[in-house]
């Protein structure tokens, strides 16, 4: 099987089942929501799409003579032109990138071995999501954990103290803030490997169904690639969690410090609620319902972050992939890898705002 | 309240009117917000300051860079505070020869020097300087020097030991490595009494042997063209896009909005990559690519603040009054969307700055030897095992710009919206 789709299965499964889920139980309003934020979504992605198609259509830079190299004969060129349809009319060539888009079908590669891109990209794809999911939930846990002490600390120098960490971390770039983390982890304390997903040796000895490293290396109960695999995950992943959590530090902070004045948190303290349930059991519920809005923005933050991640820790990634083919011009990879993406954030944005419909009855649509 | 209106108007009173008119108005409501907020308003101080000191310095680098940014100024990879390699005397501890100018007119003093080294050089250079210099002032004699060659810098100090010569002339890193046999001797100092107070490197060199300082303080500059110039492209784009789509509505508003939160939700780095890849190098381009990626920023806020201020009564009054839309556009609903334009664009700034570092980091947008702070990070990456200052100091500057344009974002957003204060 494919390893494209056995992530599919991993991460869509569980996802269609909930939607439909929530679509069969919920209200007729909530019914006509999902129903139209399905519809929005396509235009959205297609929107998307069509810019890259066009950006990248007129880039400077002959992808065939960039291939072929300059002593390549006319006949040869025009072959290639052909055999790839770059004679075509561009809204040909427009159609028929869809059509590919749509049937998943993304072409070869021009550069190098001229693999099949989906093939690429189902090395690469679990890369990235090995990278962001362990970096969005230490954001999300330490921002809401953080953020929370600070909201009842309010006006004293532990808040005063997480509200500057939140500043700082929001304006390190990124990039910068990982080449620290790397001189200081791998370069000075040799704590952590320099670069890379997985030992070499290591690697030779794991068997690949996923390409997700961490559950490959469970699966076949391959302890020593489990344990370098996570080692290697480390500092990338503090790397992109930290410039995130400053974001949901201050946006648990302020919504905590809200809802912590609301009458019904007032109504249940002058009851005699201990204070610790009052702000953990009453207030912290509601104050996360904003939280999860801004999640949906953040994922494109996110996926930011982790083109420049992995870059600076050489993590073979999407947005690596999507660098090394720009730098080579190789066009059909990169639009192909912009697409995926497109698909990606449009997905997440759908889960956010259904998630968030479902948490909270007062929206109306 | 009927009493009220009775009551005669107390002539050493400002009518409410009066006070409500003092607050409108951008300039005045900053003036006034010195009161803002008790305890924060350091925090807006400080970041003035810093954006201020910023803006001083991107705009006038030649002040404060010592250094061509693009010239090879000094030896490669220095460390901060480290001073290059240069020409030294050495001389017995006890003697009373401290530099050249010490030397006895006249008489060929012996020199001891290591063979094919520049020392003899710098020697001979700072001897006539002294002649010059003697002749110059009117005085007579000339500074002569008996050089005598070793073929290592340990012969070359032995015979200053033995009484040879009167001092050796030699690098200051050879020195250091001897110092511990040579316990009668010392240095005096750089032989050249001109390069003595000349280049010394702050913050280090890189691996070309440029200045880090000077490339850093002329980086301000690319900072600063590339965070203004794109915020104020999306500006001038999203903002009459955005009044547009908020007073029309219908059909174009829906198709324009679509348009911008796709846009929106997608991640701006990677639709900056491919616009930047496509238009090619150039401080110009990567403007471009940046701008894009902000106008939905600028709409968004600005279409939202439309459709409030445009159900306000003194805009159906206008507009009962028979004042045309192009007017109510401009002088009724423009100025009080500005207010909250301008939180955004000391934010955007910020937001820019750091997306040209980032896509100068990654390699695209910028030439490869403009003196920017993400190529510096990008070429300092290599050394990251021998020389930590490379990666260190441009983070840190971008990191400090960003920090104060978001401060004052903040704290101008406190100016603007005192009802978040509580918060």
């Amino acid at each position: 099987m494919h390893p494209l789709l056995i992530v599919f299965l991993i991460f869509g499964v569980p996802a269609v089942l909930g939607l439909a889920w929530v679509f069969l139980r919920g209200s007729e309003s909530l019914r006509r929501y999902i129903l139209t934020r399905i519809a929005l979504t396509v235009p959205m992605v297609l929107i998307l799409i069509s810019v890259v198609f066009l950006v990248l259509r007129v880039m400077p830079g002959d992808v065939v003579s960039s291939t072929l190299g300059p002593k390549a004969s006319d006949a040869t060129r025009a072959s290639i032109t052909e055999a790839l349809g770059l004679d075509d009319p561009l809204i040909v060539q427009y159609f028929k990138f869809l059509g590919d888009v749509v049937t998943l079908d993304l072409g070869d590669s021009f550069i190098g071995a001229r693999r099949p891109i989906v093939d690429e990209l189902g090395e690469r794809l679990p890369a990235t999501l090995e990278l962001i999911i362990p970096a969005a939930i230490f954001a999300l846990g330490s921002g809401i954990l953080f953020g929370t002490y600070a909201a009842i600390r309010r006006k004293r120098p532990a808040d005063y103290g997480f509200r500057l960490y939140s500043v700082i971390v929001y304006s390190m770039p990124i990039f910068w803030l990982g080449l620290l983390l790397r001189l200081v982890f791998s370069v000075w304390l040799d704590w952590t490997p320099i670069a890379g997903r997985i030992d070499v040796v290591t690697n030779t000895t794991l068997d690949r169904t996923t390409n997700l490293l961490f559950v490959d290396s469970i699966i076949s109960g391959n302890w020593e690639a489990l344990k370098s695999v996570l080692h290697h995950m480390i500092l990338p992943a503090l790397t992109l969690g930290l410039v995130l959590s400053g974001v949901f530090v201050r946006l648990t902070r302020i919504n905590v410090i809200e809802t912590l004045q609301e009458d019904y948190v007032i109504a249940a303290r002058a009851r005699g609620i201990r204070e610790r349930a009052v702000t953990y059991g009453y207030a912290l519920k509601n104050a996360m319902i904003p939280v999860v809005t801004v999640i949906g923005l953040q994922v494109a933050i996110l996926l930011a972050g982790a083109v420049l991640t992995e870059t600076v820790f050489n993590w073979p990634g999407m947005g690596r992939y999507l660098i090394q083919r720009i730098l080579l011009r190789d066009f059909q990879a990169v639009q192909s890898t912009v697409a995926v993406f497109a698909l990606f954030v449009a997905m997440i944005s759908l889960a956010v705002d259904v998630i968030y419909s479902v948490l909270d009855p007062r929206v109306k649509y | 309240m009927a009493t009220e209106l009775e009551s005669p108007p107390d002539p050493g009173q400002v009518p409410q009117w009066e006070l409500e008119l003092q607050q409108v108005g951008l300039v005045r409501r900053m003036l006034r917000a010195r009161r803002w907020h008790g305890t924060d308003w350091w925090f807006v101080a400080i970041s003035s300051v810093m954006v201020a000191a910023f803006l001083v310095i991107a705009v006038f680098p030649q002040w404060f860079a010592s250094h061509d940014p693009l010239e090879q100024v000094g030896p490669r990879l220095l460390s901060p505070g480290e001073l290059p390699e240069q020409e030294i005397l050495v001389v017995p501890v006890d003697g009373s020869i401290a530099a050249i100018s010490d030397f006895e007119l006249d008489v060929r003093t012996p020199v001891a020097v290591a063979q094919d080294t520049p020392s003899s050089d710098a020697a001979r250079d700072e001897a006539d300087r002294i002649t010059d210099e003697i002749a110059a002032a009117g005085g007579e004699g000339r500074v002569r020097l008996r050089i005598a060659r070793f073929e290592t810098v340990g012969e070359a100090l032995d015979s200053v030991v033995a009484g040879d010569a009167v001092a050796a002339v030699i690098s200051s890193t050879a020195f250091d490595d001897l110092t511990a046999d040579f316990p009668t001797l010392q240095s005096s100092g750089a032989v050249s009494s001109a390069a003595q107070d000349a280049t010394s490197f702050p913050l280090g060199t890189n691996q070309v042997g440029q200045d880090v300082l000077s490339r850093l303080i002329w980086g301000a500059r690319i900072a600063v063209i590339i965070g203004f110039s794109a915020s104020i492209a999306s500006f001038v784009v999203g903002v009459p896009l955005g009044l547009l789509a908020g007073f029309i509505g219908g059909k174009t508003d829906r198709a324009l909005t679509l348009i911008m939160d796709s846009i929106y939700a997608f991640p701006g780095l990677i639709l900056a990559i491919a616009i930047a890849a496509v238009l090619g190098p150039s401080i110009f381009n990567i403007i471009v690519a940046i701008a894009v990626l902000y106008i939905p920023t600028y709409y968004r806020i600005v279409r939202g603040q439309t459709l409030q201020s445009k159900e306000e009564l003194y805009v159906e009054a206008a507009r009962s009054l028979g004042a045309k839309s192009k007017v109510i556009l401009g002088r009724y609903i423009f100025p009080n969307v500005i207010p909250s334009v301008a939180v955004i664009f000391s934010v955007n700034v910020a937001d820019a700055i750091l997306t040209g570092a980032g896509l100068s980091f990654l390699g695209l947008g910028l030439p490869p030897s403009t003196p920017d702070w993400g190529i510096d990070l990008a070429r300092g990456q290599e050394f990251i095992r021998s020389a930590w200052w490379l990666i260190t100091f441009p983070g840190l500057a971008v990191m400090l710009v960003v920090l104060a344009f978001t401060m004052m974002g903040e704290g101008l957003v406190e100016i603007f919206n005192p009802k978040l204060r509580e918060r």
